[in-house]
């Protein structure tokens, strides 16, 4: 215990800044017969019980295993059976206590301590301790299991060291201070060990097969707000209500409200709208060209739609600067730095927000979405739609234009290439259709040809054979999960990846800038290394971002509580039925 | 008889092998793999990806990957899906009950509906109804069973009498017995009628022309003129003659059971084999698209073996041996 001479008792750690958050302050008040201090969820009102939510998805999930789950389709009908230890609040963007009540991190920003909730359980009864946190990190780290979170769970090349304590308290080391610790490692979902145990102890196969789809969902034992009743393939998977939940609303009853839930697996989004106004379903995720005849409609069919935040995903160009991959003079200028510029300047986004996506987006200058409110730097270089800017910037590098219209460099090669996507992304391919207008503009002979995913990220990943491909990336809340994109070795470092060392000087500041970052507790500061990258970014131009589209998520009026935050359109928990309905 | 079943079967044997290996060839051979998508994800680490390719055995040399695959196949086992982590047969037949009860309804619809329809319009050739049918045949053959299903989609929706696709409605696991084969058999009103009518016009189109031929015979006009009733004639003597060639035709339907209503069953969200294949074959999900090939394979053999046995039964002059 005299090792943590800065512990702050119960301190819950939001983005660095050591606040009492209101949750921690009422949970004071109330408690359940069996949790003495429930988690207490806030939300506009005060719900009645019972009903079915519909939703949509339009995929199968892949597995009910949630150490092994590596995309939505399964990580989403999962999240209504295991809990994290802490949670983002979806409007603020604060880290608040779930599974673990509180924590601490010692002066040295090394090791953290986690304790449990009390009285929390399993579907079965038996109670959430460290064992099972334990079993959980364990499984993820045991040699085959088939998992992407050791990858977020790994500092510096080194996997995180972690022990029990007593029953309801675990501690973590890390060798070198980990500024996103909270988001990655408070993002554990722990699983009942009394259940997995002994799959784990006959291989790494047999885990990674273990409660896949074929499992009798009863067996599937969490400790989240619902219970899987059924899954059908192809069809649909039901729950039903938990009633041993940890979580109460603020007048100390028992959440959640709703009763069941069912996704609807659908195969298209084009069924889902469908659904949606049939009344089968109960939310749509509209699509931006959507906006405007959903609103037109929203009166008639009794539901809302919301002028909804932006999205965590970027869009952009980018241009293969890996000698491995193209040759001069494409690679000069490719890796010319006012090229670059002169194409951002040449590329008009309020034509791409408006064409493409209806005006439900905005235009968009570096990596970070402006839904990351945290971290996103407004304050970079801009690129605004100027051809005469753009010119003037090809000049200085060295090209003209003859008497024909075309650009040449200094040596007399035309500039021409080709821009790449993936086929069947039609919002993709009206983009990179707008860009080879505008480039055209500036004299450069752009062939526009979408490819298979397959044969795209085959040339991004292996052969390195490209020149110019429109593509985007899904992003979250913490930069350092892009540093596979952003370092000069990373794998993702599309424009020129694995890097030996750094072939530019400001490759080399963003490496360390990322470095410096990721061992920076102290958020503020973390926010400053990364509005530098951001700047970086801007001013080189290696990625040329174009647009961030905006949600606009609608629902039934007859739910509630459920509003267009930042992060999540509502808590499972707390969303309920006005008027009794299904 | 039993001598051509046998050789039949057993010329199977090769012809499977040989579209396997050259399915598993160019599946391999083309671009990317099953990884591809999680290579963008910027969260997983390329020692994840190689740790997932080994267990997949794609890092094995391929003609390694195919023998073993072989010789699990030979002892039915047909592998895991890379994708769901559960077994190839599992998968598949956790589908193959929805597809083959549509494809088994809309067949015995459309036969139904077809050959009668065939039979009138040959008995009035160019008459105003036979005229009327040719035209809804045109019509139906050229409309792409995507149009129609999408069509009467949105009649669905429009009218509210019928649901807008799957199988089942939400509070089906909640019914009685016969409330879920009700249940069922509202949702599969619209596939039946696509499926069904899509084919009704082309066997209607064969039936009329092959009685029309039958009716030229001499055996025909001998039959009238020797006084035989006119229902007589058509039934018992040229409609036998004329159904032959739709027994083949039959055969090959047989072996199209499985496959033959992938698109409509994606656009329709019915919860069979044909999405599931579809994506297993855009995300290469190798496996599953090599189960779906053989078991594809076996079923067009098959069906067109049962043809031949009812063709030898039809038609006396048929005889293999």
């Amino acid at each position: 215990m005299g090792r943590f001479l800065a512990r702050v008792a119960v301190a819950v750690i939001a983005l660095g800044l050591a606040v009492w958050s209101p949750v921690t302050a009422q949970t004071a008040r109330l408690s359940l017969p069996d949790v003495p201090n429930p988690r207490v969820i806030e939300a506009s009102d005060v719900g009645r019980f019972g009903g079915t939510f519909v939703t949509t998805s339009i995929s199968d999930p892949r597995t009910f295993n949630p150490i092994v789950a590596q995309e939505t389709s399964s990580s989403t009908p999962l999240a209504y059976l295991f809990e994290s230890l802490v949670e983002t609040n979806r409007f603020t963007g604060e880290i608040e206590p779930n599974l673990a009540e509180s924590w601490t991190v010692s002066q040295d920003g090394r090791t953290w301590r986690f304790k449990l909730r009390r009285g929390v359980q399993w579907y079965d009864g038996r109670p959430v301790t460290a064992d099972d946190l334990i079993f959980t990190l364990d499984a993820a780290f045991t040699e085959g299991v088939q998992s992407s979170l050791p990858d977020v769970w790994t500092v510096a090349g080194k996997k995180i060291g972690y022990r029990k304590i007593d029953d309801l308290t675990v501690e973590f080391r890390t060798d070198q201070p980990f500024g996103p610790f909270l988001r990655s490692v408070g993002g554990l979902q722990p699983v009942p060990k009394h259940r997995l145990e002994s799959t784990l102890r006959r291989g790494a196969a047999d885990f990674n097969r273990s409660w896949g789809i074929n499992t009798n969902p009863r067996e599937l034992v969490g400790n989240g707000p619902f219970v899987m009743h059924a899954y059908v393939p192809g069809q649909r998977i039901l729950y039903t209500r938990n009633a041993k939940y940890w979580k109460v609303d603020k007048r100390g009853q028992r959440l959640p409200y709703l009763a069941r839930i069912v996704i609807e697996i659908v195969p298209n989004v084009e069924t889902a709208r469908l659904k949606f106004h049939a009344r089968d379903i109960d939310m749509y995720a509209a699509r931006p060209r959507e906006y405007a005849e959903l609103l037109r409609r929203q009166q008639a069919e009794n539901f809302t739609i919301f002028d909804g935040p932006p999205t965590f995903g970027t869009e952009f160009l980018i241009f293969n600067q890996n000698p491995a991959g193209v040759r001069p003079p494409k690679l000069t200028w490719f890796q010319n730095v006012k090229f670059r510029q002169a194409v951002a300047h040449g590329i008009d986004r309020d034509a791409i927000v408006r064409q493409v996506y209806a005006g439900r987006a905005t235009p968009a200058w570096g990596p970070v979405s402006p839904a990351n409110r945290f971290f996103f730097n407004p304050n970079v270089r801009k690129y605004p739609y100027d051809l005469a800017r753009a010119e003037t910037l090809l000049r200085e590098a060295g090209f003209t234009r003859g008497a024909d219209g075309a650009l040449r460099d200094a040596a007399g090669n035309v500039v021409e290439f080709v821009i790449a996507t993936n086929s069947g992304n039609t919002d993709r391919e009206a983009i990179g259709n707008l860009i080879r207008q505008d480039l055209a503009k500036l004299g450069m002979r752009v062939t526009f040809a979408p490819e298979a995913f397959n044969t795209l990220v085959g040339k991004l990943t292996g052969t390195f054979n490209w020149e110019a491909i429109v593509l985007g990336l899904t992003g979250g809340l913490e930069p350092h999960n892009g540093q596979n994109v952003w370092r000069s070795n990373g794998s993702l470092h599309m424009w020129w990846p694995r890097q030996e060392r750094p072939a530019t000087d400001w490759e080399a500041e963003i490496d360390r800038l990322f470095d410096q970052a990721a061992t920076t507790i102290d958020q503020n500061k973390r926010r400053q290394l990364y509005n530098r990258w951001q700047e970086i970014v801007a001013e080189q131009v290696p990625v040329i971002y174009t647009a961030t589209q905006l949600t606009q998520p609608a629902f039934r009026n007859t739910l509630a509580n459920f509003s267009a935050a930042p992060l999540a359109f509502y808590d499972l928990e707390t969303l309920y039925y006005r008027t009794p309905y299904r | 008889m039993l001598r051509h079943v046998l050789r039949r079967l057993l010329s199977l044997i090769p012809m499977l092998f040989g579209i396997t290996l050259i399915s598993f060839l160019i599946i391999q051979l083309s671009p990317g793999d099953y990884l591809a998508e999680m290579r963008l994800n910027p969260i997983v680490s390329p020692q994840t990806l190689e740790q997932m390719r080994a267990n997949f055995g794609l890092d094995q040399p391929l003609h390694i990957q195919y023998l073993r695959w072989l010789w699990n196949a030979l002892r039915l086992d047909f592998g895991y899906s890379f994708a769901f982590q559960v077994p190839v047969m599992w998968l598949i037949s956790s589908r193959l009950f929805n597809t083959l009860l549509l494809n088994v309804v809309a067949l015995a619809v459309a036969w139904a509906i077809a050959v009668p329809l065939g039979i009138h319009a040959a008995r009035r050739q160019y008459s105003w109804s036979d005229n009327t049918l040719s035209f809804a045949a045109y019509f139906s053959i050229s409309t792409p069973v995507f149009f129609s299903g999408l069509f009467l989609m949105y009649w669905a929706y429009k009218t509210g009498w019928l649901p807008i696709g799957g199988m089942t409605s939400i509070e089906y696991e909640f019914l009685p017995w016969w409330g879920r084969v009700l249940d069922v058999a509202r949702h599969m009103v619209i596939p039946v009628l696509v499926l069904g009518v899509f084919s009704v016009a082309g066997l209607m189109r064969q039936m009329r022309a092959n009685l029309l031929e039958v009716l030229r015979q001499d055996y025909v006009r001998t039959a009238r003129s020797k006084g035989l009733a006119e229902s007589v004639v058509i039934n018992r003597h040229a409609v036998r003659n004329a159904i032959n060639p739709l027994i083949t035709i039959f055969g090959f339907e047989l072996g199209g059971l499985l496959g033959g209503s992938a698109i409509l069953e994606i656009t329709m969200s019915w919860p069979g084999l044909g999405k599931l294949i579809a994506d297993a074959v855009l995300q290469k999900d190798l496996y599953v698209v090599m189960a779906s090939l053989v078991i594809g394979s076996v079923t067009l053999v098959a069906g067109n073996l049962i043809a031949d046995i009812l063709l030898a039964y039809s038609d006396p002059r048929i005889r293999y041996d």
